[in-house]
């Protein structure tokens, strides 16, 4: 298994970027996670024509490799931070690489709310037609004091937010295996939505 | 009254810019419209603040002087899309021009939700705290089948339609008229007189006098005993200026220093209170008039210094001292830069006072070993010193033979210390050592600086002889204040006695060239505005690149990893701005794939002055699990390697002996960092070990060793030869340590009177380099004490030639 974890922020130091860096490490013996950084995308455009950007292309073709996407935001001004929300313009306008891709959302925050406004547009975002990914439901992980949450050697600190994140995580392994299983029945069902992009 | 209208988006064609196109036009006579356009709005980047550039400012200045701001959305993926959400972070970042404004949102799509749920999440971005508009309620103003929606003249085609975008603007003048009024401020009046607060800071607490008569904040006296001098000297002393100048708690936080900024408007914030008044109403008060001077500066001098640390201001002081009209340009709030930071000594052999002090046991052997080098790897240029140093060496020996000496040094020893210090082999097989001519002039006027720096004010401890980390060698003239403070306080009031002028919190961006040669420099103000220096010579002394993690990466050749999240105990002023600087004019680089990492920094934050840091003959350095792994006196990389290969983390072990000889800390600042667990304290060793988690036995069995080891002056394990403290008396201490970068050894190709060279070594015109922005002189490893050495030496230098060549 391989999953693809999205840093939802360009900022140079980001406790969004530790907590997936410790993700990776912590979790290494259940799955394989690569970091993926969205700082190099150009700000959307509607290209003219077919040209893509390479950028975009690359981190489609990373999103359509792995076996479910982990995507770490923080929280500007109650939202999600428009270089996070410019990757999924490109992905939703090109290769719309995350439809029915197992999404975990998580988030850090400096204050105590854990980027908890933003996590919920988010999950609006991609519950989107064009988006259209499997976001895991009824899961909820926000890392409020981020700033104190790791210690030198980049480990989570907190006992309590340490063992939900077991449990958040263990069910995201298990919700990648059974949307897995279910869509490889729905496969042959053919879309017939539209959306803004198509119009 | 007037409205900016904001379409929602880049594209070029746009339902929502036509909707706003037909407002302008059909309102004309209620209202002016100004439609303004985000195409070119960058991606907001925290890292990267953009707030000064011409379009932020733009918005900025156009929304604040507007009556309200109507914004049209598109829908992207059930939300608004990205250009205009990076916009409101913009607006919501350094620069507020959203706070109370009141804002109209609408917005049109081709389906027939009309970008309805993007609505919804506009209204809840533009509530956030730090956007703060005020948005008007209901009113909601969908238009769906947005291209269906217009006539070829670009009007809308249905009257039901128009007829409601009425109603809602018209709604709108008035809910403007209205809610501005809410802008307007609250008459208010203080209980005159004298109000004691307390803050926390820093440092610990941070107790302040605030003085109001009945409507002015007229003095704010602050206590700054807890905190460190430096940096937060200038806070003390500029937020409480720009708070009277303005009236107002709309203060910007120094870089650097926000916690200690933030304090201060803590402190007054609460006197304010105390004195009758809610201080959100001025919080909400424009910024003070010296936050907002935008012009251009211009300056014209003889001299223009880029760096305000060490080096720089010793190069201005030697110009002034020289008649040369000088200019000091500094891009932090104050100057100092590295230096302020350092541990205080300045290696400089001085055998007359050295010679008053006993040797150490185990000296003697340093210097053996030295000499025992086979002259086969010693470069050419250094035999004839190397041979000199042995005469010299074998006279102390025949003087002392088996007697207790005093303490041995000479310009000689330093230079070979200095050279087999620096002498290193990268990753890649390539050797490096420190360039003889500029070593041989450091190592010759290391003492001429020490001495010249007494001479505009610096006292020293003669007291003692100092040897830091790494040092190699007790060589090192101690000041009297503690850190670096010292010589930058002493040097910054005699550069300003001089009427040299110093300008702070602008960083230089390029060099002013007429007909490809330098003519001074350009820098941006604090304010974003242009300040142009146009000088005869320009002299480079603006710090390594230890705060610049991808500069480091980029050039390294030396470790065999650095690490993202790497700490510096630098200032992170220190990016190489200089070094880039001097590339734009073709200068030549040298050694740059080497930096020195300070071993024993605090895990956590990068700093040197936490928890016990003593002269490294006194402590004693143990892994996580209680055993010592090198020899506490090697040189910082030897350390660093050691350090890497266990893990990263170890422990100073002192004990209450040991605890007296650091040179940067008090009782209180020690009890206060074990309470907050960043440093260990026990009555035993036994139960020092369980405290940090190690096994005790295997503690208490490598100070057993320890101790046997510094009564014999002779360690089997490790081959530590400068011995003093045994650890024996209780309370025993632990301190966490990890390595972190400390110095970038390499930098700008300078000649021994410090001109830049270009690559095919000739000078270049006007331009001069001194301290760690130039290379060539530390190699791969620089001595704990060498830099002070450096800067002082080689920035007098500077100072002296740029006049010279005037």
């Amino acid at each position: 298994m391989k999953y693809l974890a999205i840093v939802g922020t360009n900022a140079d130091v980001s406790t969004n970027r530790m907590l997936l860096q410790f993700m990776q490490k912590h979790f290494a013996s259940d799955v394989d996670i690569e970091l993926c950084e969205i700082k190099a995308l150009p700000a959307f455009y509607e290209p003219e024509g077919e040209e893509v950007p390479e950028t975009v292309v690359e981190l489609s073709k990373k999103i359509i490799d792995a076996d479910g996407v982990i995507i770490a935001t923080p929280e500007y001004d109650h939202a999600i931070p428009a270089v996070l929300k410019s990757a999924l313009e490109w992905i939703s306008y090109t290769s719309q690489a995350l439809t029915d891709k197992p999404v975990l959302i998580v988030g850090a925050s400096h204050g105590v709310l854990g980027s908890s406004r933003a996590q919920a547009h988010l999950r609006q975002i991609l519950d989107s037609p064009e988006l259209a990914a499997r976001i895991m439901p009824s899961s909820e992980f926000l890392l409020g004091k981020s700033q104190e949450a790791f210690d030198y050697a980049g480990k989570l600190k907190y006992p309590d937010k340490l063992a939900e994140l077991n449990e958040v995580f263990r069910e995201f392994l298990l919700f990648t295996k059974i949307t897995t299983e279910l869509l490889a029945e729905k496969a042959v069902i053919k879309k017939d939505k539209k959306y803004t992009w198509q119009e | 009254m007037k409205f900016i209208a904001i379409a929602g988006t880049s594209a070029k064609k746009s339902y929502n810019r036509s909707l706003l196109q037909f407002m302008k036009k059909y309102f004309e006579q209620k209202a002016e419209i100004e439609i303004m356009d985000i195409a070119d709005v960058p991606m907001f980047n925290q890292s990267d603040d953009q707030s000064n550039t011409e379009i932020l400012q733009m918005f900025n200045d156009k929304i604040t002087e507007s009556d309200g701001v109507i914004i049209a959305t598109p829908e992207y993926n059930h939300s608004i899309p990205s250009s205009l959400k990076s916009l409101i972070e913009w607006l919501s970042f350094e620069l507020h021009p959203l706070v109370g404004k009141p804002v109209m949102v609408l917005g049109a799509s081709r389906d027939v939700q009309g970008s309805s749920r993007a609505q919804l999440h506009l209204r809840q971005i533009l509530d956030a705290p730090g956007v703060d508009a005020n948005v008007m309620p209901g009113y909601e103003f969908l238009l769906g089948n947005a291209h269906k929606a217009f006539d070829e003249n670009g009007d809308l085609n249905s009257e039901r339609t128009i007829d409601f975008l009425e109603i809602c603007f018209l709604r709108f003048m008035r809910f403007s008229k209205i809610s501005n009024l809410l802008n307007e401020e609250e008459e208010f009046e203080f209980n005159p007189g004298d109000y004691e607060v307390s803050t926390l800071g820093h440092g610990g607490s941070l107790p302040m006098k605030v003085t109001f008569s009945e409507k002015r904040i007229e003095t704010i006296e602050i206590d700054r005993e807890g905190e460190t001098e430096g940096l937060a000297d200038v806070v003390f002393t500029r937020i409480p200026d720009r708070i009277i100048e303005g009236q107002t708690l709309n203060v910007d936080a120094l870089s650097g220093a926000s916690e200690t900024s933030n304090a201060v408007l803590d402190g007054v914030a609460k006197a304010i209170k105390l004195a009758g008044v809610n201080p959100d109403i001025l919080k909400r008060r424009p910024k003070p008039p010296s936050a907002l001077k935008r012009e251009d500066e211009e300056y014209t001098c003889d001299v223009v210094v880029v760096g305000g640390g060490g080096a720089g201001l010793s190069a201005a002081a030697t110009a002034l001292q020289k008649g040369a009209n000088t200019i000091v340009i500094e891009k932090y709030p104050a100057v100092g830069g590295n230096t302020i930071r350092s541990g205080g000594p300045v290696n400089a052999a001085n055998p007359e006072w050295q010679s008053g002090f006993e040797e150490n046991p185990g000296e003697r052997t340093t210097i053996e070993g030295l000499l025992a080098t086979d002259e086969k790897l010693i470069h050419a240029e250094y035999l004839e010193d190397f041979r000199a140093l042995k005469k010299e060496f074998e006279a102390y020996e025949e003087k002392f033979k088996g007697t207790k000496g005093h303490l041995f040094d000479s310009p000689l020893l330093h230079r070979m210390q200095t050279y087999f210090g620096g002498k290193r082999t990268d990753l890649n097989g390539n050797d490096i050592y420190g360039q003889y001519d500029l070593v041989k002039i450091m190592t010759d006027h290391a003492l001429e600086s020490v001495k010249w720096l007494e001479e505009i004010g610096v006292e020293y401890d003669k007291s003692i002889v100092f040897a830091p980390v790494g040092a190699l060698w007790r060589r090192g003239h101690k000041p009297v204040k503690s850190y670096g403070t010292a010589f930058i306080l002493a040097l910054r009031d005699y550069v300003e006695a001089s009427s040299g002028k110093i300008i702070t919190d602008s960083p230089v961006k390029e060099f002013i060239l007429e007909d490809g040669e330098i003519k001074g420099v350009i820098a941006t103000g604090e304010n974003g505005q242009k300040i142009t220096i146009h000088a005869k010579k320009v002299v480079l002394a603006s710090g390594g690149f230890g705060a610049n993690t991808k500069m480091l990466k980029e050039y390294n050749t030396y470790w065999q990893e650095i690490d993202d999240n790497i700490r510096t105990t630098n200032s992170y002023a220190m990016t190489g701005d200089g070094i880039l600087l001097g590339q734009s004019v073709g200068a030549a680089l040298t050694g740059m794939g080497f930096t020195q990492m300070m071993p024993v920094s605090d895990p956590e934050t990068g700093e040197l002055f936490s928890g016990i840091q003593v002269p490294p003959e006194n402590f004693v350095i143990v892994n996580t699990e209680g055993k010592r792994f090198v020899n506490e006196f090697s040189g910082r990389d030897v350390l660093t390697k050691a350090a890497i290969e266990q893990g990263g983390l170890f422990y100073l072990i002192a004990d209450s002996e040991i605890k007296k000889t650091a040179a940067n800390t008090s009782e209180e600042k020690l009890e206060l960092q074990v309470a907050a667990g960043t440093l260990f304290k026990a009555d035993t060793i036994e139960a020092l070990a369980e405290k940090v988690g190690m096994n005790p036995e295997s503690l208490a069995d490598t100070i057993k060793k320890y101790n046997s080891y510094v009564d014999a002056g002779f360690d089997p394990e490790f081959h530590k030869d400068t011995f003093s403290l045994k650890v024996e008396k209780a309370p025993f201490y632990a301190t966490p340590r990890k390595p972190a970068v400390h110095h970038t050894m390499g930098g700008l190709k300078i000649d021994t009177s410090t001109r830049v060279l270009d690559e095919k070594g000739n000078p270049i015109k006007n331009l001069y380099a001194a301290g760690e922005v130039a290379g060539g002189i530390h190699a791969g490893n620089r001595l704990g004490g060498n830099a002070l050495t450096d800067i002082f030496t080689f920035g007098r230098i500077a100072g002296r030639t740029a006049v010279e060549e005037m």
